[in-house]
């Protein structure tokens, strides 16, 4: 009885399961045609600036020869490395200094008691809600008094506080056993051997995830180091870029310098997509 | 016992990096974009209280206007659009099975790059020497005035930030996709429900605060978008794409009126504001 019951059920989910393979089809084809649109630019991209350059090409048209010169000509240009150069400061800089101070303050938000605790981390959140845009001006005008514009801690100093990084440390270190640090406090280590032993140590995804997500914000950052970085001294990558006019300068090598100025990213994508696609759907870093 | 004794102070030793970083570089600041906008502050930092002056003067100001509309305008086509965009890319993601991992890398590819990249590539692609018009051109067609005609110029800067972040909500709709039951769909299947069925009264309902979320987080993005501008069109043609932010930029940096560029960065805060708020709102008639 329950057998003959069960028999049309069974070929229904059985006839679902086919029907959706089948269907499948078109929708894998529609799939790979987004795809590919959405990587279409940056092709076109990497085949402008492996065209030859100083030769008018008809754009859309496949160029008759392929070069690196004018890769070469972008990686010798002065100009072109030191915005390297400070840009990979402005990141890693960053990344270090937010890693070990939000690390810092989620420890002591998660596990320690002290006074005012739950104002000053209320505070760090509201601070999310206040765009950074909105305090351009203020922000800048303090770092001008102070003397910091056109320096290299006027440009990473007023960025270093991150209240995301915060916030996600102390929801992930709110997680790990109090007993771990009792214990290690009855065998009498210090506090600082505690923050260096136990939780950077037990805390090393999420340091990962988040110094991925904070060197991408500060690669890719442009309104700040636009309004500080005044001068080739400490001009980013991303600012440098934009002072670079088809008109003065062949397309292909405008696109070369934009292909190379994506390699780091390029290089961070590939190594780490999936932890990426994974910590976003954790996190919701942005 | 000597331990408990000592938290308070480890505790706020801890914090206090952090918190010096931000007494400086966030709340006062804060607090100064308030207190800025009530004065005549300029380049060479002298000032004066001016009392509401200035939130007068904006309320006066045609560009004011003009760039609310333009700042609603481009909001309207990009939220819609990248959530769209976002939501459709993540079903196909979810249904398809071949080759899942390559296609969701390539969607995926736009967002880790800048979007002054963005901006660069896609002011080539729309100029009339540039790849589209060169395609329509060998099919005898265009040269269309994408970014010189002030009615398409907002839509085509839509576009390139729905290219190079729809990734990111692609992935939360994805994980909030992945969270449906799967025994929902296969009995609503058993049951007979069609394929539209399924997605309009088990998908969608169980996907809603997931699309909250990424509803609320373009809006935001949205009244955020400099770059592109500054890069692609410099506010014009003719104020078409003078946003909010890019007003703050002008005033601040070009004219260097600074106590009026506070107060626009006000009307920004404000409305950024309100739609947190929204979502709080919301978030909390969820919970309940």
């Amino acid at each position: 009885m329950t057998l003959t019951a069960s028999r049309p059920l069974v070929r229904a989910a059985g006839a679902a399961r086919t029907g959706r393979r089948r269907a499948g089809w078109p929708l894998a084809a529609l799939l790979a045609v987004l795809s590919l649109l959405t990587v279409s630019p940056f092709v076109a991209m990497v085949v402008v600036a492996l065209s030859p350059a100083g030769r008018p090409t008809v754009p859309g048209s496949w160029p008759e020869s392929l070069t690196f010169d004018n890769v070469a000509r972008v990686l010798s240009s002065s100009g072109f490395a030191g915005w390297t150069v400070n840009s990979l400061v402005y990141s890693l800089v960053s990344v270090v200094v937010i890693l070990l101070t939000a690390s810092m303050a989620g420890y002591a938000f998660a596990k320690k008691r002290f006074p005012g605790r739950e104002a000053m981390f209320w505070t760090f959140l509201a601070t999310m809600m206040v765009p950074f845009q909105a305090t351009l001006i203020p922000t800048f005008v303090l770092v001008n008094d102070l003397g910091g514009v056109d320096t290299f801690w006027g440009l990473i100093v007023p960025t270093l506080a991150n209240s995301q990084a915060v916030f996600l440390m102390r929801q992930f270190i709110l997680g790990l056993p109090d007993e771990l640090f009792d214990a290690a406090k009855v065998d009498g280590a210090s506090e600082l051997r505690v923050y260096w032993t136990i939780v950077v140590p037990l805390t090393r995804p999420i340091l990962a995830t988040l110094g991925v997500f904070v060197f991408l914000w500060h690669w890719n950052d442009f309104l700040w180091p636009l309004v500080i970085g005044q001068s080739d001294t400490t001009r980013t990558l991303t600012v440098g870029l934009t002072t670079l006019r088809t008109e003065e300068m062949q397309l292909s090598v405008l696109m070369a310098s934009a292909t190379v100025s994506v390699v780091p990213c390029l290089v961070v994508f590939f190594l780490l997509q999936r932890y990426l696609v994974n910590s976003i759907a954790m996190t919701g870093l942005k | 016992m000597r331990q408990r004794l000592r938290d308070p102070v480890t505790g706020l030793l801890f914090v206090l990096p952090m918190l010096v970083l931000f007494l400086i570089f966030r709340i006062f600041p804060t607090l100064g974009a308030a207190g800025m906008s009530l004065t005549n502050w300029n380049i060479g930092g002298e000032w004066s209280f001016v009392g509401a002056d200035n939130y007068a003067r904006l309320l006066d100001d045609v560009n004011f206007w003009t760039s609310l509309r333009v700042t609603l305008v481009y909001a309207a086509v990009y939220v819609p659009l990248t959530v769209v965009v976002a939501l459709g890319t993540a079903l196909l993601l979810n249904q398809v099975v071949f080759l899942r991992g390559l296609f969701r890398g390539m969607l995926f590819l736009p967002y880790v790059t800048s979007f002054v990249l963005a901006g660069i590539i896609w002011r080539w692609i729309y100029e009339y020497s540039g790849l589209i018009n060169g395609l329509l051109a060998k099919a005898d067609l265009g040269p269309v005035p994408f970014l010189e005609q002030s009615a398409l110029v907002l839509p085509a800067l839509a576009v390139v930030s729905v290219w190079k972040g729809f990734g990111y909500s692609m992935l939360i709709l994805l994980a909030g996709l992945k969270s449906i039951p799967g025994s929902y769909l296969e009995a609503a299947t058993v049951d007979g429900a069609s394929s539209w069925q399924r997605f309009r009264r088990i998908t969608l309902p169980l996907l809603k605060p997931t699309l909250f979320f990424v509803l609320v987080i373009e809006t935001i993005s949205a009244f955020q978008t400099f770059d592109t501008i500054y890069v692609m069109t410099g506010g014009g043609p003719a104020r078409a794409t003078y946003t909010l932010i890019y007003g703050i930029y002008d005033h601040g940096f070009r004219s260097f009126d600074f106590g009026y560029a506070a107060t626009w960065g006000m009307v920004l805060f404000a409305i950024v504001l309100v739609v947190s708020l929204v979502q709080r709102r919301f978030l909390d008639r969820g919970n309940t």
